[in-house]
Parts: structure tokens; sequence; C-alpha cells
């Protein structure tokens, strides 16, 4: 708000300064070699006025003989209401030493940086007449549609599937074959061609027989059981120590749930499964 | 004359008076001045002398302050010609403060018997003091504050 109001005064401060320019000028013209400042704005306030009630007096004729442009009657008659005398015009504008002000430069006005402005805006159709603002951006109106159609066919679905599943297999085992232990089908000491993940037996192999346990209902949640309990990066350290028998256990157990999960190529050690379905 | 205005509503007020009285004044020194082919032809003429003429206010400033009070012309003939009246408007007080002025420097002049400056070389100051009474014949008051706070 003090922003705009403080543009509107410089606005009207530069045609104020350009009325004192003029005045300044008059003065020169007539003789005096400098000027009081008060007597200066005195006149450029003269000067203002004189503007405005000509400019009024005018239109108040031309309306009033009822018309809408001004004519140069109105002028004059607006002239002689306020006791200008203008006969002597024309010498005055035949003077010898006349003194042009240059008129003031039309400030370039500061245009809105085009941000935020996605695509190109569309032409206005030939029914909108040209002097209407343009349109805004077309994403703003124009709908249109973010991805196609989902395929709904069930061949094309369960193909899908098919395909993400053996996609996720071989990812994983390949990941798995990588990072943990492999075992080596050839007699040879360094294996980068087949690597197969190892299987590691529990000790002792027996032991989840003779356990008992209680009836799992769901193979899941038992599997997600022992990984979550058996977590040891979080707990401080002491906690650790008395969970680290537990850790061993369940760290091979998982090791072996995963590498049966995942990999069924191989044929697996079938005590941990007989252990899974019997408990 | 162009400005034969029908006053149907205005006809009985005292300005109505006073503007029949400039117009048919206006009409009279129309018949007894005949070499100067009335105001308004001679103004008409005129006009078509500002085309090629610049005032010394820009046109634009003049313009903005003449759409303040609502008067908008595309002929720029027409402000042009407001500019000059209101010139020719300073440089009558001008040269009325001036005179002022110089009547007063005249007199200090005569009184001041040593005065090593000639009196064409003198400089000319625009003060309030030539001002004002040189806008009082004008009828413009224009009063100093005797005391700035």
């Amino acid at each position: 708000m003090a922003e705009s109001v403080e543009k509107v005064e410089s606005n009207s401060d530069a045609r104020r300064r350009i009325l004192n320019i003029a005045v300044s000028t008059v003065l020169l013209e007539t003789g005096f070699e400098a000027a009081d400042k008060m007597s200066l704005e005195t006149l450029t306030e003269i000067l203002q006025c004189f503007l405005t009630e000509v400019g009024n007096a005018a239109r108040g004729y031309c309306e009033l003989s009822g018309r809408v442009e001004p004519v140069l009657s109105d002028i004059v008659m607006a002239l002689i209401n306020m006791g200008i005398n203008f006969h002597n015009i024309e010498q005055y504008a035949a003077r010898p030493n006349r003194h042009v002000i240059q008129p003031p430069q039309q400030a370039p006005s500061p245009r809105t940086p085009a941000m935020l402005s996605a695509g190109s805006k569309a032409k206005l159709a030939p029914h909108i007449p040209f002097h209407l603002p343009p349109l805004p951006d077309p994403h703003a109106y124009i709908r249109t549609p973010t991805h196609k159609q989902p395929v709904t066919e069930y061949e094309a679905i369960r193909e899908k599937a098919a395909t993400q599943k053996r996609d996720i297999e071989r990812a994983l085992t390949k990941f798995l074959a990588k990072t943990s232990e492999t075992h080596n089908l050839f007699n040879t000491e360094d294996n980068q061609v087949f690597p197969l993940i190892a299987c590691k037996p529990t000790f002792p192999a027996y032991l989840p027989c003779l356990l008992p346990t209680d009836q799992v209902f769901d193979f899941d949640e038992l599997e997600y059981h022992f990984q979550v309990a058996n977590r040891t990066e979080d707990m401080p350290t002491d906690k650790k120590d008395q969970s680290d028998n537990e850790g061993e256990n369940g760290g091979d157990n998982d090791n072996a749930n995963n590498s049966q999960s995942e990999n069924q190529d191989i044929p697996t050690a079938l005590s941990p499964e007989r252990s899974k379905a019997g408990g | 004359m162009c400005c034969v205005i029908q006053f149907s509503c205005y006809i009985g007020t005292p300005e109505f008076n006073v503007q029949y009285m400039l117009i048919s004044g206006m009409v009279s020194s129309l018949d007894s001045m005949e070499e100067d082919n009335g105001a308004g032809h001679a103004l008409s003429d005129f006009l078509l002398q500002l085309e090629n003429y610049n005032p010394s206010i820009p046109d634009s400033v003049v313009a903005y302050y003449l759409n303040t009070s609502g008067f908008e012309s595309q002929d720029p003939r027409l402000i042009r010609l407001i500019a000059l009246a209101s010139q020719k408007f300073l440089s009558d007080i001008a040269n009325d403060a001036l005179q002022h002025c110089k009547m007063r420097t005249s007199s200090q002049i005569a009184q001041s018997s040593k005065n090593q400056k000639g009196p064409k070389e003198k400089k000319y100051v625009m003060t309030m003091e030539d001002l004002v009474p040189a806008l009082q014949e004008y009828g413009i008051t224009a009063k100093k504050p005797h005391y700035f706070v």
C-alpha cells in the first residue's frame, strides 16, 4: 500500500518538477537570474491550478452545449470566464528567446516476470474481441489426462504378475549370491560364473523336532516375528549380549528360511522345512 | 462566431447575465474591430500556426493536468493553446514582479552612491516581496507564513 502511494506521488512529482522547470524558464525569459524557493513554488502552484481550472471550465462549456469533445470556442469561453487576456497571444508566441523543455521520458513500466507459466497461452477464439485480456495458461482450464487407462484384461494382468514375480526372484537370488556365502559347483577356488547360495544347516539338526512349540496359524507372521524379535542393531550393548544366543539361532533360522523361500532350484535341507510344517 | 450557446434553463441567473454581457461584448467587438477579424477568428487562424509550435511546457504534462479535470482532447493544438495561454499568464505576472523589483532596486541604487556594479549588470532575484503585490493586481492573494514551526 505504501509502495503504491509512493509510486503515485513520484509520478506526480515528476510532472510537478516539469512544471517547476517551465516556471523557471519563464522567469529566465523575463529577466530574473534567480528566484526564491517559496515564490517558485507559489508560481508552480498557480500554474497547476490554472491548467486544472481551464480544463474544468472548458469541459463544462463543452458538455453544456451537448458535446463530448471540446472545441476551440470552449477554451475561449473558459479563458474569458477566468479573465485571462489572450488578445496578444500571437505576439507572445513569436517572441525571440524561447526555451523548449524536453518532454519527460516514458519510464518503462516494470513487467511482472512471467514466472510459474507453463506452456504457451492459446490464442483468442475469433468470436472474442481482441481488446479483452489474454487467456490464462492452458493447464488452468484444459483437462489433460495424466496417464493411460489401466489395462483390465485378465490375461494381460496375469502375464504382468507372472513376469514381475520372475524378475523379483531373479534379482533377489543374484543379490544374495553376490553378498552372502556361496557354494561352488566346480572344484575351483574362485567361483564367479555359477554362484550358489550356501545352505547353512542348523546345529543340532534334530533340535527343532524335540522342542515343543505352539500351534502356528500364520507362517508369514512367524517369520516376521523371528526377524523382528532378534534384531540387535538398535539395542544397547548390554541387552545385545543377552540376546546373543537367541540371535545366532534366529539368524541361522532366518538365513535358512530366506534361502528356502527364494531359491527353489537348489535342493534344500528338508529338516527346517519339516520343522516349519510340524511346528 | 461559433460559440452561440443555448442557455435555455440558464436564463435569468446572475451568471447568465455576466455571460451574456461577455458574449455581447465579444460580438460588439467583432463589429468594431474588423481588422482583427474577431478574437475567435484570430485564434482559429492561430491554431493552424500552432501545429509546428512547441510551447515551453511539454504536451504530455499539460494533457495530464487537463485530464485530471476531465478535459480530454485528441487535438494537440488545443493543448498547446492552453499551455501557451498559461505561459503568457505567468510571464505577465513575472513582468509585473520584475517591475516591482526594479523599482525597489533603482531606489536603492539612487540612495547608495558607491555602487561598483552598473545597473545593467544587476542580477534580479524573484522574492516573495515582489511576487505578492504582483499577484495582488491579478486578484490572487498569497500570504506568507510569519514563522515556520
